[in-house]
């Protein structure tokens, strides 16, 4: 399923926070989108699955005009993997991936087996089925952040949007979600902070500064001394690695 | 390993379903020795006898042993709204707390949250020390209908209130309940200020305390439309409520628009709690603790939690109501006391026993 997002604009109050932003992600593609804080990045995911109300603009997945579609068709086709939020009720790790379900649930719908079958799936590909009985607000970040990842799993979504899925995560964790994630094959739309995972992961990027998109292309085209400079205010050098023959970055202020 | 998962699960459910069955049991029995106590103490076999042979129309129990024929009198007609009263309102309370928690997602929420209680009790205080003038409509209604006004004024205005701005968020209707509860409490004392009225003051006081002395079959039905209804409709609102406590932006990808679900369950826990404190002025503690009682045994699943707090919030009240008849020889402690006496220690346990904390 691909998405196409055409001439976005939204402001929160009377700034305007995201300007004029064009972008697609081709079918089955894994695109990110970097940037430094601030530069409207979140925003601008929210504007697309409809958690901020956009000012302008059309953003089309597949057939569907989702500014225009309810809520609960959306999320029957977009899953998202937000920001940390904080919880002050306990569920159990298994209860809290069954909430996945819910875009495909009528009001009054209960569980059936096939929606257990689909959890304990979305449970295995995320490696917490020994967890699946576990209170959520027990489980460390890296761990919090999988059961998320489950629960948009569960969803079986055909296209999910990442904000910063690894924030806050060790290495070891960034590495496993966004390895789940690819591995899921459908389109992917990822706000990421850390180049390195970004040019490791990423089909095609975009670059976002002052809510606009700065420039695009693969993470060879992008991610360049003199982009990354203007992005981010520094000095920086890439080269590439000896060892996993990837892009690598040095910066200096 | 996974067949010894699977068989605690089990083991889990066959307990959740026997604590039910539990209750229900409980319920009855209580129900029975409830009737049967009071100035005129009445055994209880025979109490037994005379409910079984009124609900099922005579097949079943007999009037044989029955030492008085007044006793049916008593028992069906007396002191049997009151216990029906109790299980309701004791039912509904839990409801709007449970309810409320989930609305405002915070762990400290009760069913008088939202200046439910503060309005109510300026609406009972004006009835009792203003009064709505003799010879008017609203004068027969007197301290109901001020105490119901009153209730339902207030959540408007905090649901107005709230929704300044657009979304409906848990922090603006905490702050929003809050302040109008402040306005109303100071009304209030204003009222009774310049009231020069020592016998209404008392009323207000006592009215503030709670009671189920005014019960009667005739006041049942609304009450029990009111309550059960509201049971029905959110026994089957689980999945809505446990994406409550998401939060709005996870609700969202969920398809859930918590906004309008906020509203709307707020307005129908707002009927419910006007009209028991209509009925019933203010029974506090009840709508707080159960629920956390409930969650600290059977988990924050709304699947669970309803009914486990509908049953247990009814089985509680219906004993805080014994007591307060029993305790001191031939006075009724007003039930608000009870409620708050027999809750903390229940809770206190659940906390030192359980590791339970909060919710969270």
């Amino acid at each position: 399923m691909q998405l196409i997002v055409e001439s976005l604009e939204t402001k929160l109050g009377k700034k305007e926070i995201v300007k004029n932003i064009s972008l697609l992600v081709e079918n089955q593609k894994f695109v990110g989108v970097v940037g430094p804080n601030g530069c409207g990045k979140s925003t601008m995911l929210k504007s697309i699955y409809k958690s901020l109300p956009t000012h302008k603009g059309t953003v089309v997945l597949g057939d569907m005009d989702v500014l225009k579609t309810s809520q609960k068709k959306i999320s029957q086709k977009l899953g998202v993997v937000g920001q940390f939020n904080e919880m002050y009720f306990d569920l159990t790790v298994e209860q809290m991936v069954l909430l996945g379900r819910t875009p495909h649930k009528k009001l009054l719908e209960v569980d059936n087996q096939a929606d257990i079958d689909i959890v304990e799936n979305a449970l295995k590909q995320t490696n917490l089925l020994d967890y699946k009985d576990r209170s959520y607000l027990s489980l460390s970040g890296g761990e919090k952040q999988r059961t998320i990842l489950a629960r948009t799993i569960a969803q079986q979504p055909q296209f999910m949007i990442l904000d910063e899925p690894t924030n806050h995560l060790d290495i070891r964790y960034q590495l496993e979600i966004l390895q789940c994630v690819k591995k899921l094959n459908i389109g992917i739309l990822a706000a990421l902070h850390d180049l390195e995972t970004a040019a490791q992961y990423c089909d095609y990027l975009y670059a976002m500064k002052d809510g606009r998109i700065y420039t695009s292309g693969t993470p060879e085209e992008v991610l360049t001394p003199e982009t990354i400079s203007e992005l981010y205010q520094i000095k920086c050098e890439t080269y590439k690695n000896p060892i996993t023959n990837q892009l690598g970055f040095v910066y200096q202020i | 390993m996974n067949m010894e998962k699977g068989s605690s699960v089990r083991q889990k459910q066959i307990f959740y379903v026997f604590v039910l069955f539990f209750l229900l049991c409980a319920i009855a029995i209580t129900a029975v020795y409830s009737v049967s106590i009071g100035q005129v103490s009445i055994p209880f076999q025979q109490s037994m006898q005379i409910v079984l042979h009124t609900i099922t129309n005579g097949h079943l129990g007999s009037l044989d042993q029955v030492e008085s024929d007044s006793y049916t009198n008593i028992i069906m007609q007396v002191r049997m709204p009151r216990v029906v009263f109790a299980l309701l309102i004791g039912m509904g309370l839990s409801l709007c707390g449970v309810v409320m928690q989930a609305i405002v997602q915070n762990p400290l929420a009760d069913p008088y949250i939202l200046g439910i209680s503060s309005g109510g009790s300026l609406g009972a205080t004006f009835a009792i020390l203003v009064g709505f003038g003799s010879g008017t409509v609203l004068a027969q209604f007197g301290v109901a209908f001020g105490a119901f006004a009153g209730a339902m004024a207030t959540s408007i205005l905090v649901l107005v209130l709230s929704s300044i701005g657009g979304k409906v968020t848990s922090i603006k209707l905490v702050l929003s309940g809050v302040v109008i509860g402040a306005l109303c409490s100071s009304l209030s004392s204003l009222v009774i200020f310049f009231a020069n009225d020592a016998e209404g003051i008392k009323s207000v006081t006592f009215w503030t305390m709670g009671s189920l002395a005014s019960s009667s079959w005739s006041k049942v039905p609304i009450m029990a439309i009111v309550v059960l209804a509201g049971c029905f409709l959110f026994l089957f609102q689980h999945r809505v409520l446990n994406t409550m406590l998401l939060g709005d932006e996870s609700a969202i990808t969920l398809g859930i628009n918590l906004s309008v679900f906020r509203k709307l369950y707020m307005i129908i826990a707002a009927l419910i709690t006007g009209t028991m404190v209509a009925y019933s002025g203010m029974i506090g503690f009840v709508g707080l603790i159960i629920p956390h009682i409930c969650r600290g045994l059977f988990g924050s699943d709304h699947k669970r939690l309803m009914p486990a707090s509908l049953l247990f919030g009814g089985l509680f009240l219906m004993w805080a109501d014994v007591l307060s008849r029993v305790l001191v020889a031939n006075v009724e402690l007003p039930i608000g006391i009870l409620t708050s006496v027999i809750g903390c220690p229940l809770f206190i346990y659940m906390i030192v026993k359980k590791g339970y904390n909060f919710g969270g």
